[in-house]
C-alpha cells in the first residue's frame, strides 16, 4: 500500500516529480562560507520607513559582532501571512527565523526548533511567566517572546460624556445599560468587526472567554465554542447588533480605520483597537482605558509576539540572532512605536508617566493569547462566517455555533 | 494559461472554431456605422431620449473612475457625501505616501516585467507554432493542434493547483520565471496565429525558400513582418491580461517585493491602509492601461471584434 | 499544395528531402510550445485529476483516497452553498449584462456626433482590472457610500448591500455587469454593422414599428452573437473571484462564497490541495455541462 501510495503521489504531482530538484530545505544557502539567516517580520512597526530603519540597524549591529553571519530581514504584510508562510515552507523557501504569535507556534510546531535549545538560561529567567506560558506547547518553550500587548476596553471620553458617564464600563451589563442612552444621542456603544479575515482572537473570543467559555476542549480534540457560554456570548453580541448598538456594515468588511464610525468619534468603546490607532482621531486626551471586560470573568485579548527558529538552516547562527534581538535594549525599538510592552522584566520602563500605557500594562495579567491548537486558524475560517450568519439573523446563535462546531471537529480530526 | 477571472477583452475562441478554418483577420475593420438612412433617422424625441439614456449610462460607467481619482486626491480622512466628491481641497499627499513609503514603484516594475516579458514570449512562441501548424507538414500536426486547442476548454482553475505544486517544487515560487513561464502556454494565441497565417498565400514562402532562405530566415524576415497586425492586437490583449491578472500572481508572489500591482493593491486594502492611499495605488495601476487604451484603442476594439464575431 | 505547381517541379529525391526538412522545421517550431504545454497545461490537467483522488497536503505523507474527496464534496454543505452562490450570481449577471450590452449597442449603433466617444467610454471598464475597480466599489456600496444614498432616495433598501446576505450578490453582479457590458456591446455592434440597412428600410416601408423591426430583423441577426456572449459570459461568471476576494471575502455568512473562492480558500488557506482539486474537477464538469446545455438550447438554429 505504501509503495503504491508513493507511486501515486509521484504521478499526482505529475511532471513535477520528473523534474523535481531536491527541494532546498530552509532558506539558508551558505554563500561564501557565510551563514545566511533569512528573517521574516511583519509591520509590527507600522511606519514602513521606521520599520526598515529599525531592522537594518539591528542587522548591521549584529553582523558587526558576528562577521560570519549574513542576516536578511524582509517584511511581509499581516494579511494572508499563514498562506504565505505555509506556501514558502512547502516550496522549501521558508525563512530561518520568523515573527510568530502563539497560535502559529502550535500550527508550525513540526517545523520549529524549540527555544529551549538556544535560549540562554539567564535570559529565560527574565521573562514574565505569562509570556513564557503563552509560548509553551506540549511542555516546550517553542519560541522567544519579544513583545506583549493587551486589549482592554478602551473608550472615547467625549462620547461617554455625552451620556454623563466618565469611566469605562467594566462588564457586559454596564455596557448594555449605557448603550440605549448612547443610541438616543446618535452614538454606537461598541464596534464589532465581523470580517472573515479578521482574527477571532480579537473579536469574538474575548466575549467567549468572558462568558467562561473556551474555544477548544481541554484535550484540544473538539470544538467547545458551542457551549452555553458560547451561546451566551453570541446571543449578547446579536442583541447588540439587532438593537443598533454597533455599526452594521462592519459585519462583512472592515474598511480602513479613518472611514469607520470609530474614527469619526461615533463609537463609545472598543476592545479591538489600540490607543495608538485611535489617538490621531480622538485626541489622546479623550482616550479612557478601562479594564478587561467581564461577564463571568475579566479577560482581554493580548498577544505575545515571538521570534521562532525554523528547522533546516544554520540553527546556531539563527539562535544567536534571535537571542540578540530579544535583548531588552535591542527589542525596545520594536516594542515602543506600537505601544507594546516588553516580554522581559529586566528592561527599563518604556512609558514612564504615560497614564494610558500604565493602565494597559495592568491588564497584561488577565490576557489570553488565543487557543494554541494546530487547527486554531482553520477553525476561525469556519466559525467566522457562522457568526456573521447569526448576527444577520439567518440562524440562531445556537444553530450557528453548532454548525461551525461540526465543521470544526472535522477539521481538527483531519489535522491530527 | 488563460487569464484568471477577468478575461474581458481576450481574443476568444470564435464560435466557428470547430466548424472550419475560416481565417480570422483582426485587420482593419469598419468601425463607424454609416449615417442612418433617412427613414431610420431618429426623430427629435428619439434623439432626446437617446441623449438622456447615453448620459445616464456614461455617468454610471464613469462614476467609479471619477470617484477613484477624486478621493485619491483628497487628504486622508473620512469620506463624506457629497462634499468629498467635489474636486476641491485636492492634494497629492496620498501619492507621495504611496510612492514613497509603500512598495508601489516596485510593484509597478514587477507588473511591467510580468506583462512585457509574457507578451514577447507568448507572441514569439505562438507565432512559431502557429506558422508551423498553418504551413508546415509534419507528422502529428493535427493531433497536436487540436490537443492544444482542447486545453482552452479546461478552466484555468483546474490546472492552477498542480501548476503551483510544480512551480514550487522547481523553486519558482516568488521568482519572475515562476510567475511568467507557466503563462506562456497560451492556446488561444496559438490558435489565432494559426488562423491568421492560414490566410497568407503560400507563394511568398515558396518563393523565399527557392531564393535559398533558411527556415529561420523565412520566419523572421518574411513571416513575422506579415504578422504585424495580428501581433499588435494579440500583443495588446496578452499585455492586458497580465497587467490585470490577479489569482496566479497572488499565489506565486510571496514577498512584498514580488507582488504585482493588483496583488499589492489588494494587500494595501487588506492592511487597512487609508482609503485615499489605496485609491492612489489603483490610479497608478490604471494610468498605464488607460494611456495605452487612449493611444491604441483601435487594437483593443478590433481584436475583440475580429477574433470573436466571425461565423 | 497548389502553389508548388506554379514552380518548376523539383525531382523526387530533392522533394523528399525538402519534405523531411520541412517536417523537421515544423517540429522544431512547435517544440517550444509543445514542451510548455506538456509541462504547464497537459501535465497539470492530468495532475489535477489525479490529485483529486489523494489527500495531498504539502509536507505530509500522501495517501490514495479513492473517491473520498468526492464523497466529502457531495456531503459538504459549503460546496452546495458555493455552487448555489455561483449559479445565482451567474443568473443575475449574465442576462442583465447581455441586456445592458444590447441597450448600449442599440444606443451607439448609428453614427452621430460623439458616438465613437461613447463607445470608448463604455468599453473602458473592460480594460480595467476588477481588483482596482473593487477598491472604489467597496466604498460605493458602503453604508455611507453613494449607492446607499441613491437607493435611499429611491425608497429601496439603503443599508450596505455588501453586508446583507441577500443583496450582496446583486451588488457583486452589478459590479460584474459594469465591468463586462462594454465587451458585449462591441460584439453586438460588430454584428449590427453587418446588417444591411436596406432590410430595415424595407421593413419601414412595410409599416413595421421599431419593436417589430427589432423582433423580425435585428434580433435574428444578433442571435449568433447572443449565443456566443451567453457562453463566454457564463464561463466568466462561473469563475467569479476577484471582486469576491476584494469586496466581501465570501461574506456575509458565506452569502458570496463562490466556487472559485472555495477552491482558493481550500487550496491556499487550508492547503487541502487534494480536496481543492476535487472542487476544480467539479467546476470543470459544470462548465462543460452548462456549455453543452447552452449549445442545445440557444444554438439550435445553428
Amino acid at each position: 500500500m505504501r509503495t503504491r501510495t508513493a507511486r501515486l503521489t509521484a504521478a499526482a504531482t505529475a511532471v513535477a516529480s520528473a523534474f523535481t530538484l531536491a527541494a532546498c530545505g530552509g532558506g539558508s544557502d551558505a554563500a561564501g562560507g557565510k551563514a545566511t539567516v533569512t528573517t521574516w517580520v511583519y509591520p509590527v512597526i507600522n511606519d514602513e520607513k521606521a520599520n526598515a530603519a529599525y531592522w537594518s540597524g539591528l542587522e548591521k549591529k549584529f553582523e558587526k559582532a558576528n562577521p560570519d553571519v549574513d542576516v536578511k530581514v524582509s517584511t511581509y504584510p499581516w494579511a494572508d501571512r499563514d498562506t504565505k508562510l505555509t506556501t514558502a515552507l512547502a516550496a522549501g523557501k521558508g525563512p530561518d527565523v520568523a515573527y510568530l504569535i502563539p497560535d502559529q507556534l502550535a500550527a508550525y510546531r513540526r517545523n520549529l526548533v524549540p527555544a529551549d535549545e538556544y535560549m540562554p538560561a539567564d535570559a529565560k529567567a527574565a521573562y514574565r511567566p505569562s509570556a513564557l506560558k503563552a509560548v509553551t506547547v506540549d511542555g516546550r518553550t517553542m519560541a522567544t517572546p519579544v513583545l506583549m500587548s493587551a486589549y482592554p476596553l478602551m473608550c472615547n471620553k467625549k462620547v461617554l460624556a455625552a451620556v454623563g458617564a466618565d469611566t469605562a464600563p467594566t462588564s457586559w451589563d454596564e455596557l448594555a445599560a449605557l448603550a440605549p442612552r448612547l443610541k438616543k444621542k446618535g452614538y454606537y456603544a461598541i464596534t464589532y468587526s465581523g470580517d472573515t479575515t479578521a482574527t477571532l482572537n480579537m473579536t469574538y473570543y474575548p466575549l467567549l472567554w468572558q462568558a467562561g467559555g473556551e474555544v477548544f476542549s481541554a484535550d484540544g480534540k473538539q470544538a467547545a465554542f458551542n457551549s452555553d457560554a458560547g451561546v451566551t456570548a453570541l446571543t449578547w453580541l446579536k442583541n447588540v447588533t439587532d438593537r443598533g448598538w454597533t455599526p452594521k456594515d462592519l459585519i462583512t468588511k472592515t474598511p480602513s480605520i479613518e472611514q469607520t464610525d470609530l474614527a469619526k468619534g461615533k463609537v463609545a468603546c472598543t476592545w479591538q483597537n489600540t490607543p495608538a490607532e485611535v489617538a490621531g482621531f480622538w485626541g489622546k486626551e479623550n482616550i479612557v482605558i478601562g479594564s478587561a471586560l467581564t461577564q463571568q470573568k475579566p479577560v482581554a485579548y493580548g498577544t505575545v509576539g515571538t521570534l521562532a527558529l525554523f528547522k533546516g538552516g544554520d540553527t546556531g547562527a539563527a539562535g544567536k540572532w534571535i537571542s540578540f534581538v530579544a535583548q531588552p535594549e535591542n527589542v525596545a525599538g520594536l516594542v515602543e512605536p506600537g505601544g507594546y510592552f516588553g516580554a522581559r522584566t529586566d528592561g527599563t520602563d518604556l512609558y514612564p508617566g504615560d497614564a494610558l500605557q500604565q493602565a494597559t500594562q495592568k491588564v497584561l495579567d488577565s490576557t489570553d493569547v488565543g487557543p494554541l491548537n494546530t487547527a486554531a486558524r482553520d477553525v476561525m475560517g469556519v466559525l467566522a462566517p457562522e457568526i456573521q450568519s447569526a448576527l444577520l439573523g439567518k440562524a440562531s446563535p445556537k444553530q450557528a455555533l453548532d454548525k461551525a462546531a461540526a465543521a470544526a471537529d472535522q477539521i481538527i480530526a483531519r489535522k491530527r | 494559461m488563460a487569464p484568471t477571472t477577468q478575461a474581458p477583452a481576450a481574443p476568444v475562441e470564435p464560435p466557428s472554431a470547430t466548424t472550419g478554418p475560416a481565417p480570422v483577420r483582426p485587420g482593419r475593420r469598419r468601425t463607424t456605422a454609416p449615417e442612418a438612412p433617412a427613414g431610420l433617422r431618429p426623430t427629435r424625441t428619439g434623439k432626446l431620449v437617446r441623449a438622456v439614456l447615453l448620459a445616464l449610462a456614461s455617468v454610471a460607467t464613469l462614476f467609479p473612475f471619477y470617484a477613484m481619482v477624486v478621493l485619491s486626491l483628497h487628504p486622508q480622512g473620512a469620506v463624506e457625501l457629497p462634499g468629498s466628491l467635489f474636486p476641491w481641497r485636492l492634494t497629492g499627499e496620498a501619492y507621495t505616501e504611496v510612492l514613497g513609503a509603500r512598495d508601489v514603484p516596485r510593484w509597478l516594475f514587477n507588473t511591467v516585467v510580468y506583462s512585457l516579458v509574457s507578451v514577447v514570449g507568448v507572441l514569439l512562441l505562438a507565432s512559431l507554432a502557429g506558422y508551423a501548424f498553418a504551413k508546415k507538414r509534419f507528422p502529428g500536426r493535427e493531433t497536436m493542434f487540436w490537443s492544444f486547442l482542447s486545453m482552452v476548454m479546461v478552466p484555468y482553475h483546474v490546472t492552477m493547483i498542480p501548476t503551483f505544486i510544480l512551480i514550487s517544487k522547481l523553486g519558482g515560487v516568488d521568482t519572475y520565471w515562476g510567475l511568467i513561464v507557466p503563462t506562456l502556454a497560451n492556446a488561444q494565441a496559438v490558435f489565432l496565429m494559426r488562423q491568421f497565417i492560414l490566410g497568407l498565400p503560400d507563394e511568398i514562402f515558396e518563393a523565399a525558400r527557392l531564393d535559398g532562405c533558411g527556415e529561420l530566415q523565412i520566419f523572421f524576415r518574411i513571416v513575422l513582418p506579415l504578422l504585424k497586425p495580428v501581433l499588435a492586437t494579440l500583443g495588446t490583449f496578452v499585455f492586458l491580461w497580465h497587467w490585470n491578472d490577479f489569482l496566479w500572481p497572488l499565489i506565486v508572489g510571496q514577498s512584498a517585493e514580488m507582488r504585482t500591482l493588483t496583488v499589492g493593491i489588494a494587500s494595501l486594502q487588506q492592511e487597512q491602509v487609508p482609503l485615499n492611499q489605496v485609491l492612489a495605488g489603483s490610479v497608478i495601476a490604471f494610468v498605464p492601461i488607460f494611456s495605452a487604451y487612449l493611444v491604441g484603442q483601435r487594437y483593443f476594439t478590433e481584436g475583440v471584434v475580429g477574433s470573436a464575431v466571425k461565423g | 499544395m497548389a502553389a508548388v505547381a506554379e514552380h518548376p517541379r523539383p525531382d523526387r529525391t530533392v522533394r523528399g528531402s525538402l519534405r523531411r526538412k520541412e517536417a523537421w522545421a515544423g517540429l522544431l517550431f512547435v517544440l517550444p510550445c509543445l514542451v510548455l504545454f506538456a509541462v504547464f497545461r497537459f501535465g497539470p490537467g492530468l495532475g489535477g485529476l489525479l490529485l483529486a483522488f489523494t489527500d495531498y497536503v504539502p509536507g505530509d505523507v500522501t495517501h490514495f483516497t479513492g473517491l473520498e474527496n468526492f464523497r466529502r464534496l457531495v456531503a459538504d454543505p459549503l460546496f452546495w452553498s458555493a455552487l448555489k452562490v455561483t449559479v445565482v450570481y451567474t443568473v443575475l449577471a449574465v442576462p442583465v449584462g447581455i441586456g445592458a450590452s444590447l441597450g448600449l449597442a442599440l444606443l451607439t449603433r448609428r453614427a452621430f456626433r460623439g458616438s465613437k466617444l461613447f463607445r470608448s467610454v463604455f468599453f473602458l471598464p473592460v480594460v480595467t482590472s476588477l481588483v482596482l475597480a473593487s477598491t472604489v466599489f467597496v466604498w460605493i456600496f458602503s453604508t455611507e457610500g453613494p449607492w446607499s444614498a441613491v437607493m435611499g432616495f429611491l425608497g429601496l433598501p439603503d443599508q450596505s448591500w455588501l453586508s446583507d446576505s441577500v443583496l450582496v450578490l446583486p451588488a457583486l453582479a452589478l459590479v460584474g455587469i459594469w465591468s463586462r457590458c462594454g465587451y458585449g456591446m462591441l460584439i453586438l455592434l460588430a454584428r449590427l454593422q453587418d446588417l444591411p440597412a436596406e432590410l430595415e428600410e424595407a421593413a419601414l416601408v412595410d409599416g413595421a414599428g421599431p419593436v417589430q423591426r427589432f423582433r423580425h430583423i435585428v434580433a435574428p441577426q444578433l442571435r449568433p452573437a447572443f449565443f456566443f456572449l451567453a457562453v463566454i459570459e457564463t464561463t466568466n461568471s462561473f469563475q467569479v473571484f476577484d471582486a469576491v476576494y476584494m469586496m466581501t471575502g465570501g461574506g456575509p455568512a458565506n452569502a458570496s462564497y463562490s466556487l472559485v473562492f472555495q477552491l482558493y480558500d481550500t487550496g491556499f488557506k487550508y492547503f487541502d490541495l487534494g480536496y481543492a482539486s476535487a472542487i476544480g474537477c467539479a467546476l470543470f464538469v459544470l462548465t462543460v455541462v452548462v456549455a453543452l446545455v447552452q449549445r442545445a438550447v440557444l444554438g439550435k438554429e445553428k
